[in-house]
């Protein structure tokens, strides 16, 4: 376990950006308890300060997990959000995606979502923007990436992709053994 | 009817509520925690192993239960709640204590003397200019005697007596006088530490001479890829990573973090300026795209640009008129 090197917290940070903006300031900025972000094994911790005091005490090759994991690193130094940080990003989201109920599976199971499970959209979200996907009522189920700015999904067929999938609660069951 | 028998038959069923032991028990509320420090009673130890652990483990957690009845509780919509007190075990401490340091030789010289060490004040009171200033640095009260406007010359001085120059070389040589000082103290710390962790002179220069070769292997202007190798020499070792430790007072990580954040918004910012599209920009407080969409009934900028210059000329005309 270590705290995160500059180039390191730069990537962290800008995906994180990609979801919830200036909301991150939040995250770092904390009103309860100073948490902070931490690498073990090439996955990104975020942890209050006092769990990870308890944390050191634990030798490396022997510590599993400790907060909340919010993703890993690639071998190429890119940073990838896991399912794991679904709470924090949807708490803060900038844009938000909806899906109507009969949308929800085909989601949970690893599926894009198209035009016709959308049931709302937050109104101006541009093209490429990490969103959070709720169901309709309100239960965030992944995030992803949207494929058009809302103004141009008003065009698209029923069986376009308006958002890529990038992870849904699903891989808490399908990726169980390398998940965390 | 005498309900006394029964009385006394149904408490004999029931335990004490209170403890007794020869030495009492150790009670750390706030680590819910009970120590038993009575030696074992080796009879009933070996008479039923079970029955005498359940009752000395009986006996501790009836004493923690009755010492967390006895704290102050406040309602709550989940019953009572007891506030649980700091815990009074100390626990060991996870790193071990820091070594003292090697004294300086004025340290030593000071102890044997008895000499107390007096706090100098960093400060000092400069009568002329009536205000404090530093001891020394900038602007410092030992540099007066350089940046005074009249200096008093010896009566036997040569010609090209300066005597600014003078101040400043004998304030110089203490520098230089209290570096060589120090570095003498850090030689003779090292020895008393012992000779496996003072590096002789010997290693030191080896490790400089290795310095140089390993920045002049690689000087070359193929970084040192295609130069003949010698015999025996060895692969260039690469830095080391270093990384910061892993506990920080969580203030400065977080200015840290604020830091590299800062450092972001301005990166996003100076490439949005370098296309300068008026529909993409914009600030948090006015979505400068869906203003532009609303004003231009749909339409978007250009058509709301046109429509802005076409009202201003027509104005423009009737003025002329």
């Amino acid at each position: 376990m270590r705290p995160l090197t500059e180039e390191e917290s730069k990537a962290v940070f800008a995906k994180l950006a990609n979801y919830i903006g200036k909301n991150i300031v939040h995250l770092i900025d904390r009103q309860d308890e100073p948490h902070c972000f931490r690498l073990q094994k090439d996955r990104v911790f975020y942890v209050s300060e006092s769990s990870m005091r308890l944390a050191i005490s634990v030798a490396r090759p022997n510590l599993v997990s400790l907060g909340t994991c919010f993703g890993k690193f690639t071998k190429s130094g890119k940073f990838k959000l896991h399912i794991t940080a679904l709470d924090y990003l949807a708490q803060y989201a900038k844009y938000k995606v909806w899906i109507k109920p009969n949308g929800e599976m085909p989601f949970l199971y690893g599926n894009h979502v198209l035009k016709a499970h959308l049931g709302r959209i937050t109104e101006d979200t541009p093209e490429h923007q990490g969103v959070v996907v709720f169901s309709m009522n309100d239960i965030p189920l992944g995030f992803g990436v949207t494929a058009r700015s809302t103004v141009d999904t008003r065009k698209l067929d029923p069986t376009a992709i308006i958002v890529f999938h990038q992870a849904d609660v699903g891989e808490y069951l399908r990726d169980e053994e390398t998940l965390f | 009817m005498d309900v006394s028998d029964i009385l006394a038959a149904h408490e004999a069923k029931q335990k004490a509520v209170t403890v007794e032991k020869e030495i009492p028990l150790e009670v750390d509320t706030g680590f819910l925690t009970v120590t038993d420090l009575n030696p074992v009673d080796a009879e009933s130890y070996e008479a039923n192993l079970e029955e005498y652990l359940m009752s000395t483990a009986r006996d501790g957690v009836q004493t923690l239960i009755a010492s967390l009845f006895s704290l102050p509780t406040t309602s709550s919509p989940d019953g009572p709640l007891a506030q649980l007190p700091a815990p009074t075990t100390q626990l060991p401490r996870a790193k071990p204590l820091p070594k003292p340091k090697p004294l300086t030789k004025w340290e030593k010289f000071a102890r044997a003397k008895g000499i107390q060490k007096k706090r100098r004040e960093k400060k000092v009171w400069d009568e002329e200019k009536q205000e404090w200033v530093d001891r020394w640095g900038w602007k410092g009260a030992n540099k007066k005697e350089e940046t005074q406007w009249l200096t008093e010359v010896p009566a036997n001085a040569d010609v090209d007596y300066d005597a600014a120059k003078v101040a400043r070389d004998a304030r110089k040589a203490r520098v230089a006088k209290n570096e060589k000082q120090r570095q003498q103290n850090l030689a003779r710390a090292a020895q008393a530490q012992g000779p496996s962790a003072a590096p002789a002179p010997v290693e030191i220069r080896k490790k400089q001479i290795d310095r140089t070769l390993a920045v002049t292997r690689t000087s070359t202007a193929s970084m040192g890829k295609f130069d003949r190798t010698l015999e025996g020499e060895k692969k260039l070792k690469g830095v080391k990573r270093k990384f910061e430790p892993t506990i920080m007072p969580a203030e400065s990580e977080k200015s840290h973090n604020l830091a590299i954040l800062a450092k972001l918004d301005k990166e996003p910012a100076a490439k949005k300026s370098k296309k300068s599209t008026p529909s993409s920009g914009g600030s948090d407080v006015l979505n400068v795209r869906k203003a532009i969409r609303t004003a231009s009934k749909g339409k978007g900028s250009a058509a709301l640009a046109r429509e802005g210059s076409s009202s201003k000329g027509s104005k423009g005309k009737k003025g002329k008129r």
